[in-house]
């Protein structure tokens, strides 16, 4: 069943339908900075008031881990005029299969920067870093552009709207690396140190950027609270799916008729976004596997989507996780191997060489996949690799481990055969073998 | 000997190296110099400012060397050590010359499943080189990149570390290369969201003259 309800009269409310949205005079005209206006020049609301409707809306975050927003919010130690705090806004999406934050931030720049300010309100804080990937340099020099108008309209900097709030914003510049979109990592990055993720704890919320509290959030994510305070956490808690509610950006690539960022509730059937949103399979094809939120994400097969629901609960119960939600939609004719060897290679690429089980670890989940992918592999192998899977998994500084091993371990567990079938033969014969005979 | 230490797996870079960078050549502009400052003063420390000042270099110079390394940890006021630690662990850091065009064509996950090798090995063809390679006339380098997120208009290929061209064909490429022969970079193209094509007719930003559709990506032939 459809947790979105009747989701093909959803109105757009990260994303809608304005033209030039991302032009300031145009946002501010569809109510753009009114919630931070509300906030700042009336009495209705106080910093934790702010916190409180964010929590009631039942926010998750968006960049993977849909961790409670805020909640999140709430860690920050009380306020201490002498010791600076920080906001970061995760922007380094490198996830592969996500490409949602990219058209956010060029199409509705100043919600994100909104955003930051309310969750800066809310917390106490007077900078905000928003870290953008190296990668996307188009949409810097845009939201660059962007934020000096917003400067110069004074709603942000000092004394912003004539309040004694004052924040700063500043754009950082990635250089492209995958591990700057964990949070620890980025934090690193930021203070100009080689991207190292740190040990938690302590967690940011007590040593953060420069050691100092510090919140990250996910682009969409602090999108999110402008529409939470205009309009109530109970109306944001109303949309998708009870347990996890709110608009999403589905970001839906691979072989289907028409892939795209598209912006429904939480909650969809992952059958309605395939074949009702997304125009069905390419060229008539069959559905044979799909990864819902990006390559760390477990991959489900055909077979095990049927009711399967676009929310965390639904999709744990089925065997995968929310993720980002950028969904990649596999046909009849993939070959999963070589879909493996790619991903291992990514995160053989992307692995930082901070702990021993992960830099070393991905290097042989490549060779090894590589190795049956060539032909060239034996049926232990595919033990070797459960194996090495195992000793990666929750052995690190972060989950870069982790989202190297589970792929390994999902795609052979969900599509053994294939894998077997890439194999050299054993020549042990197997159980099934002496049945035939 | 064993062949291992004859032949040791890692290389140790070179800790002197000659300079590639003419010596005269080697500093920032004024104006540069200010906008360093500029980008130190947003930060608590200089620290902070090292991967601005970094891109900034490699915009001037092309790469990054270590005298160029140095130029810029002198200019933070931070150590070398710091700045060439920052220079080597990011992948968009150049650390030897490269064409004045790298192609970085995009072969993970959604790309390699529409067409993201064929176009990768289409343009190793056509340029005559293999992949983290530059052309003889020093025009073109091709790269292997990992997910540049822009999935949905996959395959895709990124010019320097800056202008995305989307949903590639061959023709796409073949157009690509004259254009950029004649040093006419391509413009900046906006991806359109499929439910803007249903409520607003397509493009959304009139400052943006080229907008492109997701499209379904090509049939792989070849998927490595």
């Amino acid at each position: 069943m459809s947790k979105a309800g009747d989701w093909r009269n959803y109105k757009r409310v990260l994303l809608p339908p304005v033209k030039d949205l991302h032009k300031l005079d145009v946002y501010e005209a569809h109510e753009g900075y009114s919630a931070l206006r509300e906030i700042l020049t009336t009495d209705k609301w106080d910093p934790t008031s702010v916190t409180d409707e964010v929590k009631k809306s039942g926010l998750k975050g968006r960049g993977g881990a849909g961790f409670p927003t805020g909640l999140k919010w709430s860690f920050m130690p009380p306020i201490d005029p002498d010791v600076p705090r920080f906001l970061c806004c995760n922007g380094d999406e490198s996830e592969p299969g996500t490409f949602k934050d990219r058209q956010l931030l060029e199409y509705n720049p100043h919600s994100v920067f909104e955003g930051m300010l309310i969750a800066s309100y809310a917390m106490g804080i007077k900078t905000g870093f928003l870290y953008i990937r190296g990668e996307f340099a188009d949409w810097i020099t845009h939201m660059e552009a962007e934020l000096e108008k917003a400067y110069d309209k004074g709603y942000v900097g000092k004394n912003i709207m004539g309040s004694d709030f004052s924040c700063d914003i500043v754009i950082h510049k990635g250089a492209g690396a995958y591990i700057c979109g964990e949070e620890s990592s980025l934090m690193n990055s930021l203070e100009g140190k080689r991207a190292y993720p740190r040990i938690k704890p302590p967690f940011p919320a007590q040593k953060g950027v420069w050691g100092y509290p510090t919140t990250i959030n996910n682009v969409e994510t602090l999108a999110c609270a402008p529409l939470i305070i205009r309009n109530g956490g109970e109306w944001y808690a109303g949309i998708g799916a009870q347990s996890h509610p709110g608009p999403v950006l589905y970001g839906i690539s691979g072989h289907v008729n028409r892939p795209g960022v598209y912006e429904y509730p939480t909650g969809m059937l992952i059958s309605d976004l395939i074949y009702e949103v997304a125009g069905g399979m390419r060229g008539g094809k069959k559905l044979k596997a799909l990864v819902p939120g990006g390559s760390s994400t477990p991959v489900l097969r055909a077979d095990m989507i049927d009711g399967v629901t676009m929310d965390a609960d639904s999709l744990r119960e089925a065997g995968s996780m929310m993720g980002t939600s950028g969904m990649l939609i596999m046909d009849e004719d993939t070959d999963m191997v070589s879909f493996l060897r790619r991903i291992t290679h990514f995160y053989h690429h992307e692995s930082c060489g901070q702990c021993t089980p992960c830099r070393e670890g991905t290097g042989w989940l490549e060779n090894i996949v590589t190795r049956i992918d060539e032909g060239e592999g034996n049926l232990r192998d595919l033990d070797l690799l459960m194996d090495l899977c195992s000793q990666m998994e929750g052995r690190t500084v972060c989950a870069l481990a982790d989202a190297a091993a589970w792929p390994v371990r999902y795609t052979i567990d969900r599509f053994r055969d294939e894998f077997e079938a890439k194999c050299k033969p054993s020549l042990v014969p197997s159980g099934a073998d002496l049945v035939m005979a | 000997m064993a062949d291992f230490i004859k032949h040791p797996v890692v290389g140790l870079p070179d800790r002197k190296p000659d300079p590639v960078i003419p010596a005269d050549q080697l500093h920032f502009s004024d104006e540069e110099k200010k906008q360093i400052q500029t980008w130190i003063s947003r930060y608590p420390t200089a620290d902070g400012a090292v991967m601005r000042a970094l891109w900034l270099a490699q915009e001037k110079f092309g790469f990054l060397p270590p005298e160029v390394v140095q130029l810029v940890a002198d200019e933070l006021n931070i150590p070398y050590a710091n700045a060439y630690g920052v220079a080597t662990f990011y992948t968009q850091y150049f650390k030897e010359k490269k064409g004045k065009y790298v192609l970085d064509v995009c072969t993970c996950f959604s790309c390699q499943l529409c067409g993201g090798f064929d176009m990768l090995h289409y343009l190793e063809e056509k340029l005559n080189v293999h992949k983290g390679e530059t052309t003889e006339d020093g025009i073109f380098t091709v790269q292997e990149a990992e997910c540049l997120g822009a999935c949905g208009s996959a395959p895709m290929l990124q010019i320097t570390n800056g202008t995305y061209v989307h949903n590639l064909t061959e023709e796409k490429i073949d157009a690509l290369i004259d254009a950029l022969r004649e040093d006419r970079m391509p413009a900046f193209t906006s991806v359109t969201l499929p439910q803007d094509e249903d409520e607003l007719g397509g493009n959304r930003r009139s400052d943006v003259e080229h907008t492109e559709a997701y499209q379904a990506g090509p049939v792989s032939e070849t998927t490595r």
